[in-house]
């Protein structure tokens, strides 16, 4: 899949600058104030894990554009260690850093669509979409 | 869509009220407001983003810093929002979780449920109340129809769920054995074998076993580990702890139990109980076995049932009608 | 009411102290303190309960867990100071039997 823009996230200031990116491109496409917000915490959340978790990953966007609806797509990928147990990090109340983070479960509200692929040992690929309305 | 839009309108109308008279009644309708939008899962962030619409259409020269510093009010709002919504889904699994639980109890009672036997011979009273919903005491009554009756009284270390589940298997093991009849010593041998093979190492029972034979007014008793039960003199108005030692179900799989029997009296009575009315508490204070004793004792006069009743509402009362423990007791006494 | 462990290891001889309460509660904590002490073979685990004014049948089970354990890894546990209360849920249940309970120093209560 080819993508229009990516950030790499190897420290935690790249989780601004991905959530930044998301942000404009997600105005651009013409996501409301609210929904920038859900977009950019989102991002934050999916950057924050590859930051805690795999150490080094990226993040990157693309513009959707189909016959009846707009939105936006972002992927997660990182070579980390793999979720092993993806039933469990995908429950409410789950969190391993026992920090406040919404979590995936959180990331999966914030948007419309989610899929995720992890082997462990190789990495995790987290992919989301929000539509605009 | 088309409801968010008239809260809006409603938000803007209600904002401009207050600005204008600081009127308590339009803060109790912004009350009603975010209680409905509770009830339609609306996130803070959305009444924030409402809040900043409004105030644009009321104050469309709404300065500039305002504006950027109602955007990071919103941003900050945004987690919150998910965590309403997990705390929303997981009080929803709760109360599955709570009607999953209400029909295993209900299963459990219908499996464990045994019948008091009515015999001229004895007078019987027995109940066993759980602390929680589901109950780790247990008692069953076999009478044979030929004058021996018997009756286990047993306790599963902790309560709940699991305790539960360990007291299933015990029935279906008891309800295995012969229909005739057993030695006390027997029964709790066999019973201890299947437990200690069936259960984690930190999991044990305990359990009275007696036999009551209504022709010669005999009981047999056997106990792996279990509180003492009593023997009340009537002619004395005395109490004598009846306990034979032996070694709680399940902790090792060569344990032998040994039996006694004693002759009961007419007008004497058989206590048997768990550990939920010896280990009652006040506040600190342990309720002392004499307690428990002087208020058998005071309730002497009456049918057993009804003692067994009084002395639960009692210890329910002193224990502020929390139990902390299963509650189970019986009581035996020869009538003829 | 809670529980406090500490351990002091000397040797082949670990000796836990214990004070508060042994319950639903704080059983796990007493659990993950003492069970991978009886997994070392030839050790000593000595657990002093002078401190412990009450204890329950999830306590008990506790012991017995570490009982077996100390069986399956040729290890060694024994009980000290037991207050009155809590020996008698000992003797009750036939622990004593079956667990090395130093009675003669059994603690007042």
């Amino acid at each position: 899949m080819d993508f229009q823009s990516c950030v790499n996230i190897k420290k935690e200031w790249d989780i601004v600058g991905a959530r930044q990116l998301g942000r404009d491109i997600a105005r651009k496409i013409g996501f409301g104030t609210v929904d920038q917000a859900r977009i950019a915490t989102a991002i934050s959340e999916l950057a924050r894990n590859i930051y805690l978790y795999a150490g080094t990953g990226k993040i990157c966007f693309e513009t959707i554009e189909e016959m009846e609806q707009k939105g936006i797509m972002i992927l997660a990928l990182d070579n980390g260690p793999g979720i092993k147990e993806l039933s469990l990090v995908m429950e409410d109340g789950y969190s391993t850093s026992g920090g406040l983070g919404a979590g995936l479960p959180g990331v999966k509200r914030l948007m419309d669509e989610f899929d995720i692929h992890s082997e462990e040992g190789k990495g995790t690929e987290i992919k989301v979409i929000k539509w605009l309305r | 869509m088309s409801t968010l839009k008239l809260e809006l309108e409603n938000y803007k109308e209600l904002l401009q009220e207050y600005i204008r008279t600081k009127d308590e009644q339009a803060l109790y309708q912004a009350e009603q407001f975010s209680k409905q939008s509770m009830q339609h899962n609306i996130s803070p962030e959305e009444i924030i983003n409402v809040h900043i619409q409004s105030l644009e259409e009321i104050y469309p020269d709404m300065p500039d810093y305002i504006q950027a510093s109602m955007s990071f009010l919103l941003e900050t709002m945004i987690s919150y929002g998910l965590a309403y919504q997990e705390y929303q889904s997981l009080r929803e699994r709760q109360l599955e979780l709570k009607s999953e639980i209400s029909v295993a109890a209900n299963m459990q009672k219908t499996l464990l449920s045994t019948v008091k036997p009515e015999l001229d011979e004895l007078d019987i009273g027995a109940l066993s109340v759980p602390a929680k919903q589901m109950n780790g005491d247990y008692h069953h009554f076999v009478y044979d129809g030929d004058g021996a009756l018997g009756i286990a009284v047993a306790d599963v270390i902790g309560k709940g769920v699991p305790a539960a589940l360990c007291m299933s298997m015990i029935k279906y093991s008891m309800d295995s054995f012969p229909e005739m009849r057993m030695d006390p010593s027997v029964i709790l041998g066999s019973l201890n074998r299947v437990v200690e093979r069936n259960v984690d190492s930190s999991m044990f029972i305990t359990m009275f076993y007696g036999m009551y034979d209504t022709k010669d007014h005999t009981f047999s008793f056997s106990s792996a580990g279990h509180e003492p039960g009593f023997y009340y003199h009537k002619d004395k108005d005395e109490f004598e702890e009846i306990d034979v030692p032996g070694l709680v179900l399940g902790v090792s799989a060569e344990t032998t139990y040994k039996q006694k029997q004693l002759k009961v009296e007419q007008g004497d009575m058989v206590i048997l109980l768990t550990d939920g009315v010896t280990e009652c508490r006040q506040g600190d204070r342990f309720i002392e076995q004499e307690e428990i004793l002087h208020v058998i004792k005071s309730y002497a006069h009456l049918p057993s049932q009804e003692i067994v009743e009084q002395v639960y509402k009692h210890f329910e009362r002193l224990q502020d009608f929390q139990l902390r423990d299963d509650f189970t007791l019986i009581i035996l006494r020869r009538n003829v | 009411m809670n529980l406090t462990i500490d351990v002091t290891n000397k040797e082949n001889l670990a000796y836990l102290s214990l004070s508060g309460e042994v319950d639903a509660f704080t059983a796990p904590k007493l659990k993950e303190a003492l069970l991978p002490l009886t997994k070392e073979e030839g050790q000593t685990v000595e657990v002093d309960l002078q401190d412990v004014n009450y204890m329950d049948s999830t306590g008990l089970g506790v012991f017995i867990s570490a009982l077996k354990s100390t069986k399956e890894h040729n290890s060694e546990m024994r009980l000290v100071h037991l207050q009155e209360r809590v020996y008698r849920l000992f003797k009750i249940t036939g622990l004593t039997e079956i667990i090395t309970i130093d009675s003669a120093v059994r603690g007042e209560k």
